[in-house]
């Protein structure tokens, strides 16, 4: 166990490292990206993806996937919007989207729980649903696919774009999400659980643990971090669009992965994503600052996918074992 | 009569043909024009690239893998045939060109899986975002326009009153079809997909089949942007984004196992045509198109869950007259012998 821990912190430390150098590298290119009041404003930019994230880790730690993830991001920055327009309090609003995107994940997690069907397929048919969903809420309303639902109340705008004590909203409500599902995943019996059935979900159900409600209840998970990112990306712009989180599937399933959670189940932590997440948006901030558009900037956040995949699949400590026989 | 009864049950096709027809009569039954020879024609002719694809997704899934990666391979092989074309090359040399364009593809992501040991969706889903930035860094972000008539021409060319873009896929899948259960090299694709390790101790090159089903993947993908360009005569920048997630959902409705080693090649071919069928019928029924995702994806859901529940069932049954058999078998044989 003290093995593993040193192991995985060891990781933590490599992509903290990794970052440093980063910070370095695009400090070199461009002078003003080492400004730290840059930096900080720069993360509201891609907080969303470490919100979304976090929750992620849990259904990938039990061998599960979310591609869905993305879609409730859309279906609840409609509902945001369109519950706004319908004359509904704005917080009360948000609430209620919460509770959708809860329940978006909790069908997914009773799908999967409940049926044979692979999450894969599972999630791939809930993004449709969502994704659908939110299109016939957008249109039904006649809202244009491209501007949206704009002309939220200032203190909601605020939520995204206000800062306390000098440190924009968006990295406090990320730090509560860490310390939150961090405390939840590594310090509570329903956290060694997830641990357990992902590493074994047939000696899990032996000593009692009841898997399939562990299973939902990460989905459920999924779907309440889909909905938080999505509103404070609904925020952050001020217009509710059904399209808001299509392209965030690449960069939250490599935020996990990158972080240290093994895509077979059972290895995995909070804090390992929460920093990768930093990482990746850091490197999409930077490339973007030396002229690249976004989309250019996959090309690098999947390299860094498959490298951090190559090189955990390497086995280090087998190659330094036999390194110190052959001294021997 | 009744384990021949279970055989036909279980024949995926079977039912997608009987879903599909019941969708055809209940869709038929509240707007005639849907079962008019010319819908019936159009539906087959749009429905042409994502057939295509799905052939090719099915031998990946039949090794027990994925590949997220064919829509940004379908865009960037589209972007080197409108480029291409734009520069006036002979078609002799483009097809080609872009055909190596999926094998090299292919070859990366079969590579990293089978080499480097990454997890087929992880390997492609990287491979999705490379492909994706590197199309837009060859396209400069702009729209490729003014294709030449000649090359949008071909797909409306017809022989037999079938359309060159059918043909192609009436073809692709008699080939794949008769390669995977006729030919030794195809049944490797079962073999490594059902027990991956027991088709590595009977000697099947199973790193090389794993290769090979990714290339085919991607080739697949790259045949389909031929004709993408053919049909729609311009190359916009997000061309198959999102692709990936329909030929898969299509392969699955052609009951292709993602666990690998169950499917087959006509299956995803027909879970191709109902896909499309099911997001273009929507249409005859007046409801607006922004329902299309909403109930492809319910449809998708309720079929394959239900499905899963039906194949256990009938697992069961299967398993249940296998052991009254058994019985049956013994109780004749002791009756025999007290007899004698």
């Amino acid at each position: 166990m003290k093995d593993k821990r040193q192991r995985l912190l060891k990781w933590e430390f490599a992509l903290v490292g990794f970052l440093i150098i980063e910070l370095f590298l695009f400090g070199q290119l461009s002078p003003s990206f080492l400004n730290l009041n840059n930096l900080l404003y720069s993360m509201n930019d891609f907080v969303y993806i470490a919100l979304a994230a976090i929750p992620v880790t849990f259904v990938i730690i039990t061998g599960g996937i979310d591609v869905s993830i993305g879609a409730v991001m859309g279906l609840s920055s409609i509902v945001l919007g369109v519950l706004w327009m319908n004359g509904v309090n704005v917080w009360i609003a948000l609430l209620i989207t919460l509770l959708v995107a809860a329940v978006a994940g909790c069908l997914n997690g009773i799908l999967v729980a409940w049926t044979n069907v692979q999450p894969l397929v599972v999630t791939l048919g809930g993004m449709f649903v969502f994704s659908g969903i939110a299109l016939v809420l957008s249109g039904g309303s006649s809202v244009s696919g491209y501007e949206g639902i704009s002309g939220f109340p200032n203190e909601f705008v605020g939520l995204a774009n206000g800062q306390l004590v000098g440190v924009p909203n968006p990295i406090w409500i990320l730090g509560l999400s860490i310390l939150l599902f961090g405390f939840l995943l590594h310090f509570t019996r329903y956290g060694r659980n997830v641990f357990l059935v992902g590493i074994n979900a047939k000696a899990a159900r032996y000593s009692g643990i009841n898997t399939r409600l562990i299973i939902m209840s990460t989905y459920m998970l999924a779907g309440f971090g889909g909905g938080l990112s999505g509103v404070i990306l609904t925020s952050y712009f001020s217009s509710a669009r059904s399209d808001l989180g299509s392209e965030a599937v690449l960069p939250i399933i490599t935020a996990v992965v990158l972080g240290g959670t093994s895509i077979f189940g059972g290895k995995g932590s909070i804090m390992g994503t929460a920093i990768a997440s930093i990482v990746i948006g850091m490197t999409q901030y930077g490339l973007q600052m030396v002229n690249m558009t976004s989309q250019q900037t996959n090309i690098v956040v999947g390299s860094m996918l498959i490298i951090a995949v190559l090189l955990r699949n390497t086995h280090w400590k087998k190659m330094s074992k036999s390194l110190s026989i052959m001294k021997k | 009569m009744m384990p021949f009864l279970i055989r036909v049950l279980k024949a995926r096709e079977l039912s997608i043909v009987l879903f599909l027809a019941g969708f055809f009569i209940l869709v038929g039954s509240i707007n005639k024009e849907f079962i008019t020879g010319d819908t019936i024609a159009l539906l087959i002719k749009s429905s042409a690239i994502l057939l295509v694809m799905a052939i090719g997704q099915s031998f990946v899934l039949l090794t027990d893998n994925i590949d997220v990666s064919v829509g940004s391979t379908m865009g960037l092989s589209a972007a080197v045939t409108g480029v291409l074309l734009t520069d006036g090359y002979s078609l002799w040399l483009i097809v080609p060109a872009v055909l190596l364009t999926g094998v090299i593809v292919g070859l990366l992501n079969g590579l990293g899986i089978a080499y480097g040991k990454i997890p087929s969706i992880i390997m492609t889903l990287g491979m999705l975002g490379i492909i994706r930035g590197t199309m837009l860094l060859f396209t400069e972000g702009m729209w490729i326009e003014d294709i030449p008539n000649f090359y949008k021409e071909l797909s409306g060319a017809a022989l037999l009153g079938i359309s060159l873009p059918v043909w192609i896929a009436i073809v692709l899948v008699v080939v794949c079809h008769l390669y995977i259960t006729r030919t030794k090299s195809g049944c490797c694709f079962y073999a490594v997909g059902d027990n991956e390790e027991g088709a590595v101790s009977v000697g099947l090159p199973v790193k090389r089949v794993l290769v090979l089903s990714f290339i085919f993947s991607s080739v697949s993908a790259s045949i389909a942007a031929l004709l993408f360009v053919m049909n729609i005569g311009f190359v916009p920048n997000q061309t198959g984004s999102g692709m990936e997630l329909q030929v898969i959902a299509a392969a699955v409705l052609g009951g292709v196992s993602l666990t690998g080693g169950i499917g087959s090649v006509i299956g995803a071919g027909l879970g191709a045509v109902f896909f499309t069928v099911i997001s273009n019928s929507l249409v005859y029924l007046k409801i607006p198109a922004y329902y299309n995702d909403a109930i492809s994806g319910f449809l998708l859901l309720a079929i394959v869950v239900g499905d899963s529940q039906f194949q256990t069932y009938i697992r069961k049954q299967s398993a249940r007259i296998i052991r009254n058999g058994q019985k049956g078998e013994n109780k004749g044989e002791r009756q025999t012998t007290t007899i004698t």
